[in-house]
């Protein structure tokens, strides 16, 4: 409770600051009524410690794209319950304070079909050296890209458990486009994504040691004599 | 000009690169065989294998001046082989084409020298194999069958030691169920 | 389904224990998995002599040919790749719009040469270079907004490339990840088919980009 009083008394000094930011920033790109309710909304994420960068840029597009101001408003209270949900997510699964992209991943997490659940599960999952942020971006690409929910999660979980590198991570919504690009469901070229299959490209070889000439050969002592 | 084996790999990548296209044959014999087991066993045939390892040469020469290091010409060809074979396996298995529906599969079921029931074990674990996942398959061929270790496996295909060993160890199981009458 | 081999077994099998240092009750287990593992086929495999001749054949015609083709068999993502997929689609009481595909280039190793144009590391910043391109035949102007870009319609148009219908352009992005899609004549916003897709909140999608300081990632 301590905390929660300090943390109050901080961010009233600076959410006025805040709000002139974001209001600067909305000028001119989203109509008036528009900028004053997204301040509101801010200010609210702000005081909830929830990053607001993702609303402010979620109003610009709506502005851009010239979407109506009801609707708009609409469209960023909505991610602003996502970001909250995430957060809850993100602490659920043992992230004390979660940085901002961290939440936004988990937001991203959600809007792409994940529940609260899998997320938290995937924060659990992403202990060092995996980056949370990486691990959730992954899936909510993977989940975005028509893989459903628990297939994704196993298949990130599998390959954290299989110590496939973060780049192998990162990789993984290639693997599944290509083979949906050749006539797969999401869902089947997720089956068929394994963990380091070939994605270690030529021009980097490893130590080569020829096969038959290895210098520790080394069979099992006293094995496959038939 | 010396004898195809007196050049070393890197000295007949130059060369190649440099513009002497036919020197590109030296590399072709060398290699051509070398990894035909590993490339008939990832892919469960022999004629899957050779079109592999075929396709894999001409593809090293498309790409040759990405072989950054040309004395490891080798090992950097062995990656191309592995790609094409993942990427044939996956393609092959979208298009419901399963390894094993190849004809008699690399067990050579002649052997002369073995006994009858040495050869159904050694087919029979041909077609087990061909039910792993293409990692599991890899990592049993190129211990079991190449006989590298772990390290050197590890060096190859970028994953970790203990990755391998895990794989390897599904691997060991799944192949004790496949295999259960003929133990 | 059997049970698995007992992790001693396992060790024995990988070379790291002898039979005899298996306690006894589990000898009879190594055994048997010696012998599984020992009826593996270890006999070389030579391939056919004429390998050689088709090899260099096919290596003939490539170092002749002009234009470096692409090999598409190798498709991992990781390669320079162009990908252009024609989904017509009609839109309501507009004109037929083929459908939009994104390029991205997805390069991994710097300096590769192969493909249609090289992405560079951009020299000073964490950013790098990406290419987009839209078939879009009927459409008089393009751009890419996004949130690299703030979606300022105006920042980032494509430019023809000859008179194919395509649109192209190369953008320096951030490390990051970032949300797009493209702009037709000023107000049709079109996300690619193929990079996955994200509801906008406002009825439509948007595409994704993942752009790490060794590449972008096809999202």
């Amino acid at each position: 409770m301590k905390s929660f009083l300090a943390l109050t008394f901080a961010l009233s000094t600076a959410l006025p600051l805040m709000a002139q930011d974001v209001g600067a920033r909305l000028d001119g790109r989203v109509q008036p009524e528009v900028r004053r309710a997204v301040q509101e909304i801010a200010a609210d994420a702000a005081a909830h410690g929830l990053p607001t960068d993702p609303l402010v840029e979620k109003a610009i597009e709506g502005g851009a794209k010239r979407v109506p101001a009801e609707r708009l408003i609409a469209a960023v209270r909505a991610l602003a319950g996502r970001l909250a949900g995430a957060w809850d997510a993100v602490r659920a699964g043992g992230l004390e304070s979660p940085t901002a992209d961290v939440v936004e991943g988990g937001a991203d997490g959600l809007s792409a079909g994940l529940t609260a659940g899998y997320v938290s599960e995937l924060v659990r999952a992403s202990r060092a050296p995996y980056d949370p942020a990486l691990v959730l971006r992954v899936a909510a690409t993977l989940a975005a890209l028509g893989v459903p929910p628990k297939q994704t999660v196993q298949l990130v979980e599998g390959m954290i458990k299989d110590g496939g590198s973060p780049s192998e991570l990162l990789g993984l919504p290639g693997e599944v486009q290509a083979g949906v690009a050749d006539g797969a469901t999401p869902a089947q070229a997720a089956e068929h994504v394994g963990h380091g299959n070939g994605n270690v490209p030529p021009g980097r070889p490893p130590d080569f040691v020829p096969p038959g000439q290895a210098k520790s050969h080394k069979h099992p002592a006293n094995p496959h004599k038939p | 000009m010396g004898l195809a084996g007196d050049a070393t790999d890197g000295e007949v990548v130059r060369s190649v690169l440099g513009g002497e296209v036919e020197r590109y044959a030296v590399l072709v014999h060398r290699y051509r065989d070398r990894y035909a087991r590993y490339a008939a066993r990832m892919l469960g045939s022999l004629d899957a294998g050779e079109d592999a390892v075929q396709d894999a040469l001409v593809r090293a020469f498309d790409r040759l001046a990405d072989c950054r290091e040309p004395e490891k010409f080798a090992g950097w060809l062995f990656l191309i082989l592995r790609n094409r074979c993942y990427a044939e396996r996956r393609r092959r298995q979208r298009e419901g084409r399963p390894l094993d529906e190849r004809d008699d599969g690399v067990a050579a079921a002649d052997r002369p020298d073995g006994t009858f029931e040495q050869t159904e074990q050694m087919r029979a674990l041909e077609r087990s194999l061909v039910h792993l996942t293409p990692e599991q398959r890899e990592v049993f061929v190129l211990k079991h069958v190449e006989g590298l270790a772990y390290e050197e496996i590890a060096g190859r295909t970028g994953a970790t030691v203990a990755s391998l060993k895990m794989r390897m160890h599904r691997a060991y199981d799944r192949l004790r169920d496949l295999m259960k009458e003929h133990l | 389904m059997s049970l698995g081999y007992h992790p001693l077994v396992k060790q024995l099998l990988d070379g790291e224990l002898s039979l005899a240092e298996l306690p006894p009750e589990l000898r009879a287990e190594g055994a048997e998995a010696l012998r599984l593992v020992g009826a593996v086929d270890r006999a070389p495999v030579v391939l056919s002599p004429a390998l050689d001749d088709r090899v260099m054949a096919v290596v003939r015609r490539h170092a002749a040919s002009r234009t470096r083709r692409a090999w598409h068999w190798l498709t991992s993502p990781r390669d320079v790749e162009l990908r252009l997929r024609l989904r017509p689609a009609v839109w309501a009481g507009a004109l037929a719009v083929a459908a939009g595909m994104a390029l991205l280039l997805l390069a991994r190793a710097p300096g590769t040469t192969l493909g249609p144009a090289p992405v560079a590391r951009s020299g000073a910043h964490d950013s790098v270079f990406v290419r987009f391109v839209l078939y879009a035949p009927g459409a008089r102007h393009v751009a890419v907004a996004g949130t690299f870009n703030q979606w300022d319609l105006n920042a980032a148009p494509l430019a023809r490339a000859g008179t194919s219908g395509v649109w192209t352009t190369t953008l320096a992005l951030p490390v990051g990840q970032h949300q797009y899609a493209f702009v037709v004549d000023g107000e049709r916003w079109v996300a690619d088919p193929a990079a996955p897709a994200i509801d906008d909140g406002f009825g439509r999608r948007n595409s994704m980009v993942a752009v790490t300081s060794r590449g972008a990632h096809t999202l």
